[in-house]
C-alpha cells in the first residue's frame, strides 16, 4: 500500500520550480507552481527573483533568512511532510475523520452516495478493483470514474487546514504546532529540525537543518568522560543526558553524584528518596521519605523482626538448593536400583516370586517383609528396604550355595573312598594271582625235577619246595597273603581261597 | 505494509484500549503490530463462563481493504470456530466479502463476544456441532462445558 503522494517529491518539484523561475519569471508562473502545491501562499511567495538557471529559487532565497542555511548546498533536498502522519494537537471531530485510515482527511474528496475519503485512500481501496467496478468503500455503490470522485465544500477543506497539528519533527525536538495549513512552509522552509543531507561531500548521513553549518559531524570520538565511542554528532546529548561519569543532581536531594552512582545512591542513601520500611517483607505497609523511616524503623516491630527473618528466609534457599540435586541424585540411584533389579530377574517383571516386586511403591507394605523399618524420611525408605531385601536375597543365596558345595564335596569324598578300597582290592588280588602264579610254577618245577629225579631222592624235592616258596617274600603283604594263601592252600583247590576273599571284600566295599 | 496502515492500526489499538469490552485484553506489541494477542473471558451470561480464551487477530498487508484474521487459540466447542489447530473464525464482517474498509476492529471484537453468547448457527463453519446446537441443545452444551473444563481454564 504504498502511497502515491498528492506532492511530488522534493526532486520534481524543486527542478519544475526553478526551470519555471528562470525560462520565463513572472508572477503568473510562480503563482501556478505555489498554487500547484495546495500550499496555502502568502503573498509574499509572488515575488520574484529571477536569474540565471543556477541562481537559487525564491523559496530557497526566503529560507536563508534563517542564519543557518547560508552554507546549503546544491545537493540539500528536504522531504515534505505526510498529512497522514502528522500528529494532532486536540482529538478532531469525528466528522473530519476518514473511515479508511482513521485520520483527518488528507486530501478529501466525496463520492456521489456522500461518502467522503482521503484521495490516496480512495485510490488504494480502489487499486485491487477492477475498471468499471469500482466501489464506494462504505456502501458499496457503483462509481462513475468519469464523474466521480467530486469536489467536497470549501467548509470542510478550510476546517480540515485549521486542524492544529505538530511539527513532524517533534520527535527530533522542534515544538512548533500550529494550524495545519502552514505545516508544509514550516517543514520546508523553516523548521531547524528538518533532516538535510550532511554537507560534506563524501558524507550521506543526515543531518538537522540547525547542524549543518557545524559541518560533518559524523566521525567517531570518545567522550573524555567515559571513553565511550560514539559520533561527534551525539556528543553534547551523551554528555548532558547519559555519560555515566557526568555528574547530575539527584531529582529528590540534589545532591551531586555521578550518574553512574545515582542508582545506588538513590537506593541505599538518598535522605529524601522515597523508600518502604524495612519491615515490608513481613508486611509493614509504611512507605515515606528515608529519613521518616529511619523514624518510623525505632518503632516499628515488624522492622525489628525483619533481618531474622531475612536470614530464615536465605536459609530456606539454601536448602532448598541443596536439596535438589540430592533428590536428582536419589532419582538416579532409583533408576540404577531397579536396574539392577530387572537384570537380576528378568522373567519377575510381573512380580510374584520375588519379594522386591515393587519396592517403590510406598502403599506395598509386602514388598518389604522383614521390614518394621525405623521411620526415615519418605523419600528415602524405598530405596532402604529394597537395599535390605536385595542384601537378605544375597545372603540366602549364599548360603544355599555352601550347602550344595558341601553335598557336592561329600559326594566326591565318599566316591574317592569307594575307588581307593576298590584299588587295594585290586591289589590284592593281583598279589594274590602272583603268588599262585609262583606257587603253580614252583609246583611244576617240583613235578618236572621229580620226574626227573624221581627215583634218587624224595627228600631233595622237599628242601627244594620250601625254597622256591621263601624266594619272592619282599613285602609283608606278599608274606601275609602268600602265608594266607599257604595257609589255605593244603586240603583246598588253588583257586578257590581267591574267589571267596574277593567277593567277600565286594561286598565289604558295598556295604 | 504502508504507514498509513500501520497508523490505522495503531489508531484501532488506541480506539480498542479506551473502549475494551469487558472481559477483553489486548497484548500489543508495536514491533509487531500485525498481530494482536486477545485473551478473552468467556461471558458470563454464556456457556463458556470461566474459560479463558486466547485468540490471535492478524492484520494483513492489505488491510484495512481486506479484514483482520481472527483465530482461537485455545480450543472450544463452537459451530463458528473450526475445529483445527487453526480455530479460525470467518463469518459475517469477517468474511473477505463482507469487509468494508471503515469497519472498525472494536466492533471486531464485539461480534466475537456477542457469537460466544449466541451462536450462529446458520453461518456455521462446523456443520455437526451446528446440528447439535439446533437438535439437542443439552448434548451441546454438555460438550461446549466439557471443553471449557479441558482446555480452556
Ligand atoms: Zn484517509
Ligand atoms: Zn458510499
Ligand atoms: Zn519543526
Ligand atoms: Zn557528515
Ligand atoms: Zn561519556
Ligand atoms: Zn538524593
Ligand atoms: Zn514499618
Amino acid at each position: 500500500m504504498s502511497s502515491p503522494s498528492p506532492i511530488p517529491p522534493p526532486n520534481d518539484r524543486r527542478s519544475s520550480r526553478a526551470s519555471s523561475n528562470a525560462s520565463q519569471p513572472g508572477p503568473g508562473s510562480s503563482s501556478n507552481a505555489t498554487s500547484s502545491l495546495d500550499v496555502a501562499s502568502e503573498p509574499s511567495d509572488l515575488l520574484v527573483v529571477g536569474g540565471p538557471p543556477s541562481s537559487p529559487s525564491p523559496l530557497a532565497l526566503r529560507a536563508s533568512n534563517s542564519p543557518s542555511s547560508k552554507r546549503r548546498k546544491s545537493r540539500v533536498e528536504k522531504i515534505p511532510p505526510d498529512l497522514h502522519l502528522l500528529e494532532y494537537v486536540s482529538p478532531c471531530d469525528s466528522n473530519l475523520v476518514c473511515l479508511i485510515c482513521h485520520a483527518p482527511f488528507g486530501k478529501p474528496v466525496r463520492l456521489v452516495c456522500d461518502h467522503y475519503f482521503c484521495r490516496d485512500c480512495l485510490d488504494h481501496a480502489w487499486e485491487a478493483q477492477q475498471d468499471g467496478h469500482k466501489t464506494c468503500p462504505t456502501c458499496r455503490n457503483r462509481v462513475d470514474v468519469d464523474r466521480e470522485p467530486l469536489s467536497v465544500p470549501r467548509i470542510l477543506e478550510n476546517m480540515l487546514d485549521e486542524l492544529v497539528v505538530k511539527c513532524p519533527n517533534s520527535r527530533l525536538g522542534c515544538e512548533w504546532s500550529d494550524q495545519r495549513a502552514n505545516v508544509q512552509d514550516h517543514v520546508m522552509l523553516y523548521c531547524e529540525y528538518t533532516l538535510v543531507e550532511c554537507g560534506s561531500y563524501d558524507c550521506r548521513f543526515p543531518v538537522s537543518q540547525k547542524d549543518f553549518h557545524k559541518g560533518c559531524l559524523h566521525y567517531t570520538v570518545n567522550c573524555e568522560h567515559c571513553h565511550t565511542s560514539l559520533m561527534r554528532r551525539d556528543l553534547e546529548e551523551h554528555q548532558t543526558t547519559a555519560c555515566p561519569n557526568k555528574s547530575t543532581s539527584c531529582p529528590h536531594c540534589a545532591t551531586e553524584v555521578l550518574r553512574v552512582e545515582l542508582k545506588a545512591h538513590i537506593k541505599d542513601v538518598c535522605a529524601r528518596a522515597i523508600v518502604p520500611c524495612p519491615g515490608a517483607i513481613v508486611g509493614c505497609t509504611f512507605v515515606a521519605e528515608r529519613t521518616e523511616v529511619w523514624l518510623h524503623e525505632r518503632s516499628c516491630p515488624m522492622a525489628t523482626m525483619a533481618p531474622h527473618f531475612r536470614e530464615q528466609q536465605t536459609r530456606l534457599e539454601r536448602n532448598e538448593a541443596k536439596l535438589e540435586p540430592l533428590a536428582r541424585r536419589v532419582v538416579i540411584l532409583e533408576d540404577g536400583l531397579s536396574n539392577i533389579t530387572n537384570m537380576l530377574y528378568p522373567a519377575n517383571d510381573n512380580a510374584s516370586s520375588f519379594p522386591v516386586t515393587n519396592p517403590l511403591d510406598p502403599n506395598n507394605a509386602d514388598a518389604f517383609p522383614p521390614a518394621p523399618l525405623v521411620p526415615t524420611p519418605d523419600f528415602r525408605l524405598p530405596p532402604a528396604s529394597l537395599h535390605d531385601s536385595l542384601r537378605e536375597e544375597v545372603s540366602r543365596i549364599a548360603t544355599a550355595l555352601t550347602e550344595v558345595e558341601g553335598r557336592a564335596s561329600m559326594m566326591i569324598i565318599n566316591d574317592g573312598q569307594r575307588f581307593k578300597d576298590e584299588l587295594l582290592h585290586t591289589n590284592a588280588n593281583i598279589n594274590n594271582m602272583r603268588v599262585q602264579l609262583h606257587w603253580l610254577m614252583s609246583t611244576t618245577l617240583q613235578q618236572r625235577t621229580a620226574n626227573s629225579a624221581s627215583n634218587s631222592t624224595s627228600g631233595r624235592a622237599g628242601s627244594g619246595a620250601t625254597a622256591s616258596t621263601s624266594a619272592p617274600s619282599g613285602s609283608t603283604t606278599q608274606g601275609a597273603a602268600r602265608n594266607r594263601s599257604g595257609a589255605a592252600g593244603p586240603g583246598v583247590t588253588g583257586h578257590s581261597p581267591f574267589r571267596r576273599l574277593s567277593d567277600s571284600t565286594r561286598q565289604d566295599t558295598k556295604l | 505494509m504502508s504507514t498509513g496502515a500501520k497508523k490505522r492500526i495503531m489508531r484501532e489499538y488506541n480506539e480498542c484500549t479506551a473502549d475494551t469490552p469487558a472481559g477483553m485484553k489486548i497484548n500489543f506489541d508495536e514491533q509487531n503490530m500485525t498481530e494482536w494477542e486477545i485473551l478473552l473471558d468467556g461471558p458470563d451470561q454464556s456457556i463458556y463462563a470461566g474459560g479463558h480464551f486466547k485468540l490471535k487477530m492478524t492484520f494483513p498487508t492489505e488491510y484495512p481493504f481486506k479484514p483482520p484474521v481472527v483465530s482461537f487459540k485455545t480450543k472450544i466447542y463452537h459451530p463458528n470456530v473450526s475445529n483445527d489447530d487453526k480455530g479460525s473464525m470467518c463469518l459475517g464482517m469477517l468474511r473477505a466479502d463482507e469487509w468494508k474498509p471503515p469497519n472498525k476492529v472494536v466492533a471486531v471484537l464485539r461480534l466475537i463476544q456477542a457469537l460466544l453468547i449466541e451462536p450462529n448457527a446458520d453461518d456455521a463453519i462446523e456443520p455437526s456441532i451446528a446440528n447439535e446446537y439446533k437438535e439437542n441443545r443439552k448434548e451441546f452444551e454438555k460438550n461446549a462445558k466439557d471443553w471449557v473444563k479441558r482446555y480452556a481454564k
